[in-house]
C-alpha cells in the first residue's frame, strides 16, 4: 500500500502519455538548469571583464597600445570587442578620407554591429528559459488532465467508487503538474534575473560606445585643426 | 590575458544541472521512507482504535470483525508476493552474470542453478515460515479480538445495568418529585380555597351588614314617614274636625276654604316628599362615597345635581369647592355612582320639577 503510493512507483506505473509528459518535463528542467548555470557564468565573467577593461581604458593608456594589447577580433567580448571594432574602422578610414564626418559614421556603424553581436551573445538561450517558464506548467497540466481522465475511466469500470480506485491515478496526475511547476519556477526566476543583468550590461556597452565615439570625435577635430593651421 | 576563461563551455553547467536534479530526486527518495514508515504504525493504531470506538453498536462491531479477518487474510498474500519477489530477485541477479564470461558459463550455470534452487528453497521455507507466522499472528489477533469483544460485552452489560439502575433512580426521583408537586399543588389549592372562602365570607358579611344598614335606614325612613303620615293624619283629622266644625258653622264658603286648605296641605305634603327625596339622594350618595382618608371632617363641598324626570343624572358640578381637588372629585364620583335615583318617578309632578336641579352639601363628618 505504501510502496504503491511512493513517487518512483507512481512514475513507473503511470500511463504512457503521462510518462511521456514527465520525460519532457524532466528534460526541460534539466536543459533550463544547464542554461541557467551557463548564462550565470557568462554574465558574471562579462561583468568582470567589462570592469577590467574600463579600468584599463580610463587609466590614460595610449589607444594604439591598448589596441595592440587586446587579442584578435574573434576572441574579444564585451566592450573590448566594441572598442576593437571601432578603433580598427577608425584606423582604416583615417588614411582614406579627410572628411571627419564620414570617418565617424563608419566608426559608429562598426561599433553598432559589434554591439548587436554582443547583445546576441549575451541573450543566447534566454529565450529557451522563457519558453520553459511559460510552457512547462501547461505541459504538466496536460499530464494531470490526462491522468484524471484515466482515473475517471477506472472509476466508471469499478463497482464501488472508493478513494482507493481513484487515488493512484490522481496522485500520478498531480506528479505531472508538480514536475511542470518544478521546471517552470526556476526558469521564470532566472529568466527575469538574467535578462535584466544582460540588459544592464548592454546599457553599459552602449555608454562606452558613446564615450569612445566622443573621444574619437575630439581626436579628429584636434587633428583637423592642427592640419588646417 | 587567459582567453579560454572568456568562453564558457557547457560541460560544467550540464554537470551542475544533472547534479542538482539527482540531489532533488535523492532528497525526495530519502524523505519518503521516513514519511511512509509512520503511517504503517499509525494505521495499526487506527485499526485498534476503530474497533474500540464502534463496539457500542452491535452491527458495526460485526462489520469490524469481518473487516479484521479480511485484513488478516490480506497479510499472508502480501507475504506471498514478497516471497515471490524474493524468488525473482536471485533470478534477476543471476541473469547478467553468465553473459559476462562465456568460458565459465557451464560451471557457473551449474552453480547458479544450484544457487537458484537453494534460494528458491530458502524462499519457500521463508514463505512457509512467514505464512505460519502470519497464521499464528492471525490466531493471536483473533483471540485478542475475542477477548476484547468479551470484555466489551461485559462492559456493555455493566453499562446497561448501570443505565437501568440510573433509569430506576431517575424514575423514583421523578415520582417523588411528582408526589411532592401534587402535595404542594393540593396545599396551594386548599389555601386558595380557604382564602376564597374567607374572602367570600368577608364579602357576605359586608353585604349583610350593608343590607342591614340599608334595611335599618329603610325602616327609619319608613318609620319617619309613618310618623309624619301619622302626624299628618292627626293634623288632617284635627283639621277635618275643625273643618267639620267650621262646616257645621259655615256653609259653602267653608267648603271653598277647605279646598284651599286641601291644596295647601297637598303642597306641604309635596314639600315633605321632596325633602325626603333630597335626603334619600344624599344618603344614597353617601353610601356610594369613598371618603378620601386625608379629608378632615370639617371640609364641605356643595354639589349641584341635574336630573332627568326618570331620575337619571345629567350633570353633577361642584359649586362650592372644598379646597381639596381629590375630595371634590370623590364627591362627584360618588354622585355618579349613586345615580340613577329612581325615586324621582314616585315624586309628585310639582316636586319633580323642583328637583330637576338641586344642591347637596357633603361633608365627611356627616357620613361618619
Amino acid at each position: 500500500m505504501n510502496d504503491s503510493m511512493s513517487i518512483p512507483y507512481l512514475i513507473m506505473n503511470a500511463s504512457g502519455v503521462v510518462q511521456f509528459v514527465m520525460l519532457i518535463l524532466i528534460l526541460a528542467s534539466l536543459l533550463s538548469w544547464i542554461v541557467i548555470f551557463q548564462r550565470s557564468f557568462v554574465i558574471r565573467r562579462a561583468k568582470r571583464a567589462h570592469q577590467d577593461f574600463e579600468e584599463r581604458f580610463w587609466s590614460g593608456i595610449d589607444l594604439n597600445e591598448l589596441y595592440k594589447e587586446t587579442p584578435s577580433e574573434q576572441e574579444t567580448v564585451g566592450a573590448e570587442h566594441i572598442f576593437r571594432a571601432g578603433f580598427r574602422e577608425f584606423n582604416r578610414l583615417l588614411p582614406k578620407t579627410r572628411n571627419p564626418q564620414s570617418i565617424l559614421e563608419g566608426v559608429q556603424r562598426s561599433m553598432r554591429v559589434a554591439w548587436s553581436r554582443e547583445e546576441e551573445r549575451l541573450n543566447l538561450h534566454l529565450v529557451f528559459l522563457a519558453t520553459v517558464a511559460s510552457a512547462s506548467p501547461y505541459i504538466g497540466l496536460f499530464g494531470t488532465v490526462w491522468g484524471i481522465m484515466g482515473s475517471f475511466q477506472s472509476l466508471s469500470m469499478a463497482q464501488q467508487a472508493t478513494l482507493a480506485t481513484v487515488a493512484p491515478w490522481i496522485a500520478e496526475a498531480l506528479i505531472a503538474t508538480a514536475m511542470g511547476l518544478f521546471a517552470a519556477i526556476p526558469a521564470v526566476i532566472f529568466y527575469n534575473r538574467l535578462s535584466s543583468a544582460s540588459s544592464k550590461l548592454l546599457g553599459k556597452y552602449e555608454d562606452f560606445a558613446e564615450e569612445f565615439h566622443s573621444i574619437l570625435h575630439r581626436n579628429l577635430q584636434g587633428r583637423g585643426n592642427s592640419e588646417g593651421a | 590575458m587567459a582567453r579560454h576563461d572568456k568562453r564558457v563551455g557547457y560541460g560544467l553547467p550540464t554537470m551542475l544541472a544533472v547534479g542538482l536534479h539527482v540531489l532533488v530526486i535523492i532528497i525526495s527518495m530519502i524523505s519518503l521512507p521516513s514519511s511512509t514508515s509512520d503511517p504503517t504504525e499509525a494505521s495499526v493504531v487506527q485499526a485498534t482504535l476503530v474497533r474500540t470506538e464502534t463496539t457500542t453498536d452491535q452491527a458495526l462491531r460485526n462489520e469490524d470483525a469481518s473487516g479484521g479477518t479480511e485484513s488478516s487474510d490480506e497479510e499472508p498474500e502480501e507475504q506471498q508476493t514478497q516471497a515471490e519477489e524474493a524468488e525473482q530477485e536471485p533470478a534477476e541477479e543471476n541473469t547478467p552474470e553468465p553473459a559476462d564470461n562465456t568460458e565459465q558459463q557451464a560451471a557457473e550455470r551449474e552453480t547458479t542453478a544450484q544457487e537458484r534452487e537453494e534460494a528458491r528453497q530458502a524462499a519457500l521455507a521463508e514463505a512457509e515460515r512467514r505464512q505460519q507466522e502470519a497464521e499464528r499472528l492471525a490466531q493471536q489477533r483473533e483471540e485478542e479480538q475475542r477477548r476484547l469483544e468479551e470484555a466489551e460485552r461485559q462492559r456493555e452489560e455493566e453499562q446497561q445495568r448501570r443505565e437501568e439502575a440510573e433509569a430506576e433512580r431517575r424514575r423514583q426521583e421523578e415520582e417523588q418529585r411528582r408526589q411532592e408537586e401534587a402535595e404542594a399543588e393540593r396545599q396551594r389549592q386548599e389555601e386558595q380555597r380557604r382564602q376564597e372562602e374567607a374572602e367570600a365570607e368577608r364579602q357576605r358579611q359586608e353585604e349583610e351588614q350593608r343590607r342591614q344598614e340599608e334595611a335599618e335606614a329603610e325602616r327609619q325612613r319608613q318609620e319617619e314617614q309613618r310618623r309624619r303620615e301619622e302626624a299628618e293624619a292627626e293634623r288632617q283629622r284635627q283639621e277635618d274636625a275643625a273643618q267639620r266644625a267650621a262646616e257645621a258653622a259655615s256653609g259653602s264658603l267653608d267648603r271653598a276654604i277647605a279646598g284651599e286648605q286641601d291644596a295647601i296641605a297637598q303642597a306641604r305634603q309635596a314639600d315633605e316628599a321632596a325633602n325626603s327625596f333630597q335626603n334619600l339622594v344624599k344618603r344614597y350618595v353617601e353610601q356610594a362615597w369613598n371618603v378620601p382618608p386625608e379629608a378632615d371632617s370639617g371640609t364641605v363641598a356643595l354639589v349641584r345635581l341635574r336630573l332627568l324626570p326618570t331620575g337619571e343624572l345629567v350633570e353633577a358640578n361642584v359649586i362650592q369647592r372644598s379646597g381639596s381637588d381629590s375630595f371634590d372629585r370623590s364627591v362627584v364620583r360618588a354622585v355618579e355612582r349613586a345615580a340613577p335615583f329612581r325615586e324621582m318617578q314616585d315624586l309628585p309632578p310639582g316636586a319633580q320639577r323642583r328637583f330637576r336641579e338641586f344642591n347637596l352639601r357633603f361633608s365627611p363628618g356627616e357620613v361618619r
